[in-house]
């Protein structure tokens, strides 16, 4: 069989394929010269005999997924599992990172980011199926700086074309109080501080519902309202032992973190409970405070509707004196009927614009309390047209003098 | 016929009359309104040529059977009617319907009539609505503009720092002099390539007095400068609907504009396509609109989004 090439000894043209123990020889017919052994080698017998054989032209196991896609896989299974997440997520997560990955925007960012997209996946996909998982917990899980995550997060959704349903409150508020420890004795929370799990979060539902109607969720962050809700919920389901106990102690032992605006979110919902309470019959005798009214979140959330509609006052000036020629009859029909309520209600809902300050408007706290003052608008500046003429002298006031040039480069030290 | 509703009526007197003349009337709101809206809100203001119009509708509907409608005298006839093409409007929109009779009339007039609309189409003038539906009557006001200019000649930062009061250089951290204006008070990236820059500016002869007041300093520090180019690049304008808004719900009817994340960020950022303006939305009534090439784009997009907005004004 003659094979290509020619003997390097004597030049002659017909090489032949032969076996020598089994090993491959091209042999030269002519002057016997071994030409070459293991012509037709794999890449292992390369090896062997010490040549290099590059990683894109090695003929064994070629790797179809890339080391880094590989760990990020893995992180990404890792996380769903630690979130115990059902396999459908998983495979979901997955799916959105590899076709990530491939994508210009992520293929050549840090590893830092790419661990970070793996979270944004898991996030994502966890809302997409309604599962209520909030950034901060995949942060903490991630040891991610949060602005970085939300970057991450938002790239990702504009480069996948995502869309992603918003928070749904309900499932975050049973999520999050799973996750207390008050419903099991143990050693550090005494016994009048325990509470059956239901009950808590049918109050701390309602309390969340109630401040989403008065404008205390929109635009802020969900989980310190829920916090600041079911400390609410819990202190009134038994306010004896319960009511000295104060909000940071309460989530030491509920095993939660405080968040900072949760102080806050607390303030206001008693407000908000204050206001309703005012309009509650039974309850004009007793001087409530802050303290107090949380003995009658009950009543408070039950009448929720009336006490909303007449304790605060909903429209703005102008839509009042259309409602309440409808309002009028509603008022007094729904709630404990009394005499003396439906007199003092039908004052409030007749829609006079000045309250006088005894209601207040049901706005957002935004509104109520801007912080801001209100810059006058700009007088408008008789009507320039750009091109006018540019004085010398305002512009060489922007220009140094000679002497002042000589101290400041003996100053500065500079050219 | 008395007892029955007025969707009843209609929709007898379309199956037993042959005419046809009732349904194209109807059905005009819904073809020409696509194209009709855009030049519609581009015209800011201009009133009086709708006005007209409508009177020349006012005529052509007299010979119009409109007997179904509940109540309605000669005048309310043509309100009516606007309201029914403000209806669909808004159905489109993906609001609350205002009647949403209308709504039902438009399917059955097309289901009915497939082709015998087109005739009459040809001659009754396109229906506009008599006026913009609940013009705002808020103007956005700019608050910030940024503009470019080339000078077209190479700059000496570190001479420029050194000659002009008004200029910070700082190389290690950004490669260009940061120069300020008292008068009309802004600020200036003068590149070593000769390009500025300018922003800060509250209108836009204001952004260009202030550019060539820079190319001026630049000028008489001794470099040929010139003014080449002068480009707006980016307007940015605030205003106040003064209700507050249901981000919630508003990220729930317009999710593939809308995207509201309350963790990140307070405000609701809304990407309109047309024209291309980003808005941030707030819950309490203040909207900021930025991406503008130029004021026409704002006041556009202030006049799509405010419809919009009013249908998210009370608390649900």
């Amino acid at each position: 069989m003659a094979a290509r090439g020619r003997c390097p000894e004597c030049g002659s043209g017909s090489l032949v394929e032969d076996a020598h123990y089994a090993q491959q020889q091209l042999v030269c017919a002519a002057c016997g010269c071994v030409v070459s052994e293991g012509l037709l080698t794999t890449t292992y017998t390369d090896e062997e005999h010490l040549r290099e054989v590059a990683y894109s032209q090695s003929t064994g196991q070629k790797e179809q997924l890339s080391r880094c896609l590989q760990r990020g896989i893995r992180r990404v299974q890792d996380l769903c599992k630690v979130l115990q997440l059902p396999a459908v997520f998983e495979e979901t997560a997955v799916s959105y990172f590899q076709r990530a990955l491939q994508l210009p925007a992520f293929h050549l960012v840090s590893l830092e980011k790419k661990e970070l997209l793996g979270g944004c996946c898991v996030f994502v996909t966890c809302r997409q199926h309604n599962w209520p998982l909030t950034m901060g917990t995949i942060c903490s899980l991630l040891y991610a700086k949060q602005d970085l995550f939300a970057s991450v997060y938002l790239s990702l959704q504009k480069e996948l074309g995502l869309s992603v349903p918003a928070l749904s409150l309900a499932d975050l508020v049973t999520t999050h109080l799973n996750s207390f420890r008050l419903f099991q004795p143990s050693a550090n929370v005494p016994a009048p501080f325990l509470e059956d799990r239901e009950k808590l979060l049918a109050r701390t539902m309602g309390l969340v519902e109630l401040a989403s109607e008065t404008w205390l969720v929109t635009g802020r962050h969900p989980v310190p309202v829920v916090t600041a809700a079911a400390f609410l919920a819990w202190q009134s389901l038994q306010p004896g032992p319960r009511l000295s106990c104060p909000l940071a102690r309460f989530c030491r032992l509920a095993g939660v973190d405080l968040p900072p605006p949760a102080h806050l979110r607390l303030k206001e919902l008693l407000e908000i409970l204050l206001g309703m309470a005012s309009q509650l019959s039974w309850l004009r005798a007793f001087r409530l405070d802050k303290k107090t009214v949380v003995k009658h979140v009950g009543d408070l959330l039950q009448h929720r509707v009336f006490l909303l509609k007449n304790a605060f006052s909903q429209q703005d000036g102008e839509e009042q004196q259309d409602t309440a020629l409808g309002q009028d009859p509603d008022s007094p029909g729904q709630g404990p009927p009394s005499s003396l309520v439906a007199q003092e209600q039908g004052c409030p809902s007749a829609g006079k614009r000045q309250r006088g300050g005894s209601l207040r408007p049901l706005l957002p706290p935004c509104l109520l309390r801007p912080r801001k003052r209100l810059r006058a608008a700009a007088p408008s500046a008789p009507a320039s047209t750009g091109d006018e003429p540019i004085s010398d002298s305002e512009i060489e006031q922007y220009l140094r003098s000679p002497e002042e040039v000589q101290a400041f480069r003996k100053a500065k030290g500079w050219l | 016929m008395e007892g029955a509703s007025p969707l009843e009526q209609y929709l007898e007197s379309c199956s037993w009359q042959d005419d046809f003349s009732t349904s194209p009337h109807l059905s005009t709101p819904m073809s020409p309104y696509d194209i009709e809206l855009p030049i519609q809100t581009a015209e800011d203001g201009v009133f009086a040529s709708q006005l007209s119009q409508s009177k020349e509708l006012h005529t052509d509907f007299s010979s119009v059977d409109l007997s179904f409608l509940p109540d309605v005298t000669q005048d309310n006839k043509e309100q009516n009617l606007s309201e029914d093409g403000h209806g669909t409007q808004k159905e489109l929109d993906g609001s609350l319907a205002s009647n949403e009779d209308s709504g039902v009339f438009m399917d059955e007039s097309s289901l009915s009539h497939p082709g015998t609309a087109q005739p009459s189409f040809l001659e009754c003038p396109p229906m506009t609505p008599t006026t913009p539906p609940e013009s705002s009557g808020i103007v956005p006001q700019l608050q910030n503009i940024v503009s470019t200019v080339n000078l077209a000649c190479k700059l000496d930062l570190k001479n420029i720092a050194l000659h002009a009061r008004n200029a910070e250089y700082n190389p290690k951290r950004f490669a260009a002099v940061i120069m300020r204006i008292r008068e009309p008070r802004t600020t200036a990236l003068i590149f070593s390539s000769g390009k500025i820059v300018c922003t800060g500016a509250k209108s836009e002869d204001q952004s260009r007095l202030a550019a060539r007041k820079y190319a001026r300093v630049v000028q008489k520090l001794g470099f040929p400068a010139r003014f080449l180019d002068f480009k707006i690049q980016n307007m940015v304008a605030s205003c106040d609907v003064r209700f507050p808004i249901q981000l919630e719900g508003l990220v729930l009817t317009h999710q593939q504009f809308s995207s509201y994340e309350p963790e990140l960020f307070p405000g609701l950022v809304y990407k309109m396509v047309k024209p291309r303006i980003v808005l941030l939305i707030f819950v309490s009534g203040k909207v900021v609109l930025t991406g503008a090439k130029n004021r026409s784009e704002i006041y556009e997009a202030f006049e799509n989004i405010y419809p919009i907005l009013r249908s998210f004004k009370k608390p649900s």
